[in-house]
């Protein structure tokens, strides 16, 4: 008996503990001020070999192999230790679990979220313990985080809304097809072509088709979405990797000078039906630009310099100006 | 299997042949395809189309060819996990090595070789070593899927001449995937037509498919009549891993591209779920490939309408899922009744 009241004293004060701590941590989100922690200070006073981790928010997609070179030629260039981390397929709880893991021993993190619920509590926590934050390519606005180097999504969306209203002459069908239109940076793409297309009276979204990501499947669907309208005089991409696949359907079926297609990236297959004529404009993100700068923001941070957002542009290529990325 | 072969050939009446097919375990996934067809013809203009159909059969080529290799080891009452994998390694492997400049039948064999050898490792590993095949390629899945990303560095691989390679050996190797018998069928679709023939004589007329069948139906019987039941089980890994390898390579022939992070990646899921759907059970002993074929265009046209009627695609998921449920469990109660 008295142990048991023994247990429920204790499990009382736990509870009034738990529930004070999480109101605290919610006062604190009002006015976050961030405190370096005194074992980075030491090492940044003493002149130490920093050590900086890029989390991507999967290591095994096609920007990667940019994302890593950027983050090396920054380890080199600035002479510190950093290196990207990151989840072998887009997964939160490796990435979460991955970055708690690491927060007694790196000076400065960079992230690119899987998912912004998921990882906005570990980068506040690591803000928290006195680790510098900051996120790239794909932003985390619901955490504290101190900058973002990457493109504005929103924005990007517009620029590709109206390339492809401009490719039509302001007039025609138009869908729009996207690798998970469940994610954020799909969402805000998605927003921003919406948002620009609806500007033209002419033109009309028919629907959006949800490729998947497994290759054959994005082909497939992209096959069956044309079948099902016949009528599409555009098809709108809004990465990577459906964007050549609906190259590729175009240039199969004849419909090049047809059917316009607009997507994202620079991929070398998107640079080939660029030159067949099958794409005609990508957008580019600067992948390896968005890795070098997480590293460099960080760098000068705790160096003592302030901080603010980098904008890595929206690049448009075209059969125009291609010469420009196949000279590299 | 025997007996099977024996009443045909004594030459049983019309009606009795009509009662016994309609028995048989196939009876049932013909009926849903028949009524899913007749469906979207009446609700969709653009699915009784050759164009539309010939996609479709398309479509569900590599699915088809993997869930074949599928159906074998299921029937000896194993399951490999690792065969979306192994299509992607295998896949990526060719088109590498295509682009590095070697000659069509070489990358083609390294490539086959590469899934087959895989296969033989889970095989024996599930047999001799004595684990789980569930364990064994659950682990594969992860361990071909990490070689294949260290072997491309997480870099797309692309097959076309700008990339390197010989412009006829390339040529050649797009035909197979995208290549169309009469200027029409898709080659995919012939290959798969081709792979389920072979398969469905392996399995039926030989004493091999006999073997499979007996291992899968019973163990203790099956070594009591003498046959050696690791031997039979590593060959239909071999075969599975054999033909996820060629669905793999004649995805990267079709595309032609494919990146070590996505292709594949889920595959194996699919895979059974069709076979399953045709009448396999992942507790063995039974499956045909006649089913599995069925299973497959089930999956497959159903994918296709759901499009064609512009259904959302979070509603495609959830269709599709309910429809494999829905298919086992009324082969399984009709299955309790004829037995009752």
């Amino acid at each position: 008996m008295r142990r048991n009241n023994h247990l429920l004293t204790v499990l009382l004060i736990l509870v009034a503990l738990l529930i004070s701590s999480s109101l605290g941590v919610m006062a604190q989100d009002d006015d976050f001020q961030f405190v370096l922690a005194d074992r980075i200070q030491e090492k940044v006073d003493a002149g130490e070999e920093l050590v900086i981790r890029v989390s991507y928010h999967d290591v095994s997609n096609e920007f990667a192999p940019f994302i890593r070179a950027g983050v090396e030629r920054a380890a080199e260039e600035l002479g510190i230790d950093a290196r990207m981390i990151g989840p072998v397929g887009a997964d939160a709880d490796v990435q979460v679990s991955e970055i708690e893991t690491l927060l007694d021993s790196v000076d400065g993190l960079a992230v690119s979220s899987v998912s912004t619920d998921a990882l906005a509590p570990v980068i506040d926590r690591a803000l928290e313990l006195g680790i510098p934050v900051v996120t790239f390519n794909t932003d985390n606005p619901d955490s504290d985080r101190l900058a973002f180097a990457g493109q504005d999504l929103v924005e990007s969306g517009r620029a590709a809304g109206h390339l492809m209203a401009e490719q039509l002459g302001g007039e025609g069908n138009v869908i729009i097809t996207t690798l998970d239109a469940a994610a954020q940076w799909s969402i805000d793409r998605e927003t921003g072509a919406r948002e620009a297309l609806a500007e033209y009276e002419g033109i009309n979204v028919l629907t959006t088709v949800n490729t998947g990501t497994e290759p054959q499947e994005i082909y497939s669907n992209i096959e069956n979405a044309m079948l099902a309208n016949p009528n599409v005089d555009g098809i709108l991409s809004l990465e990577c990797c459906s964007n050549p696949a609906a190259g590729e359907y175009v240039l199969r079926n004849g419909l090049v000078g047809e059917v316009a297609v607009v997507g994202f990236d620079l991929l070398p297959q998107t640079l080939e039906l660029i030159q067949e004529g099958a794409i005609l404009a990508t957008i580019d993100q600067a992948p390896e630009v968005q890795g070098f700068e997480a590293v460099n923001m960080l760098v000068q941070f705790l160096g003592g310099e302030t901080i603010a957002d980098v904008d890595t542009g929206v690049g448009v290529y075209t059969i125009e100006n291609l010469d420009e990325v196949l000279q590299d | 299997m025997a007996e099977r072969a024996s009443t045909r050939q004594n030459g049983a009446s019309v009606p009795q042949t009509l009662r016994k097919l309609l028995a048989a375990r196939e009876a049932g996934v013909l009926l849903a395809l028949i009524v899913m067809c007749v469906f979207l013809t009446l609700s969709s203009d653009a699915f009784l189309t050759s164009r539309n159909l010939l996609n479709v059969g398309r479509q569900v080529s590599l699915l088809g060819i993997m869930a074949i290799g599928m159906t074998f080891v299921l029937i000896t009452a194993e399951v490999d996990l690792s065969v979306g994998s192994i299509y992607a390694i295998s896949g990526l492997s060719t088109g590498m090595l295509i682009v590095e400049g070697w000659a069509l039948i070489p990358a083609l064999l390294a490539g086959l070789l590469i899934g087959s050898f895989i296969g033989l490792i889970n095989g024996v590993l599930s047999t001799y070593g004595r684990l789980p095949s569930f364990i064994t390629t659950l682990g594969m899945l992860s361990v071909a899927r990490g070689v294949a990303l260290l072997l491309t560095n997480g870099q797309p691989v692309t097959v076309n001449v700008r990339q390197g390679g010989d412009p006829d050996t390339i040529d050649q190797f797009y035909q197979l995937g995208q290549g169309q018998l009469f200027g029409q069928i898709p080659a995919q679709l012939v290959f798969f037509v081709i792979v389920a023939l072979l398969a469905w004589a392996l399995l039926s007329l030989t004493t091999y498919g006999f073997r499979v069948y007996a291992v899968g139906g019973g163990l203790k019987a099956a070594r009591v009549s003498g046959i050696r039941v690791f031997p039979v089980k590593i060959w239909a890994f071999i075969i599975m891993g054999f033909l996820a390898a060629m669905a793999g390579i004649l995805s990267m022939a079709f595309l032609p591209s494919g990146q070590a992070g996505r292709t594949g990646v889920g595959l194996e899921l699919d895979v059974i779920a069709a076979t399953i759907v045709g009448g396999a059970s992942l507790a063995g002993g039974e499956g045909t490939i006649l089913g599995t074929v069925l299973g497959v265009l089930i999956i497959g046209v159903l994918r296709n309408g759901l499009v064609l009627l512009g259904i959302s695609p979070f509603w495609q998921e959830t269709i599709i899922g309910l429809v494999i449920i829905i298919a086992v469990a009324i082969d399984k109660w009709t299955r309790t009744r004829r037995a009752g």
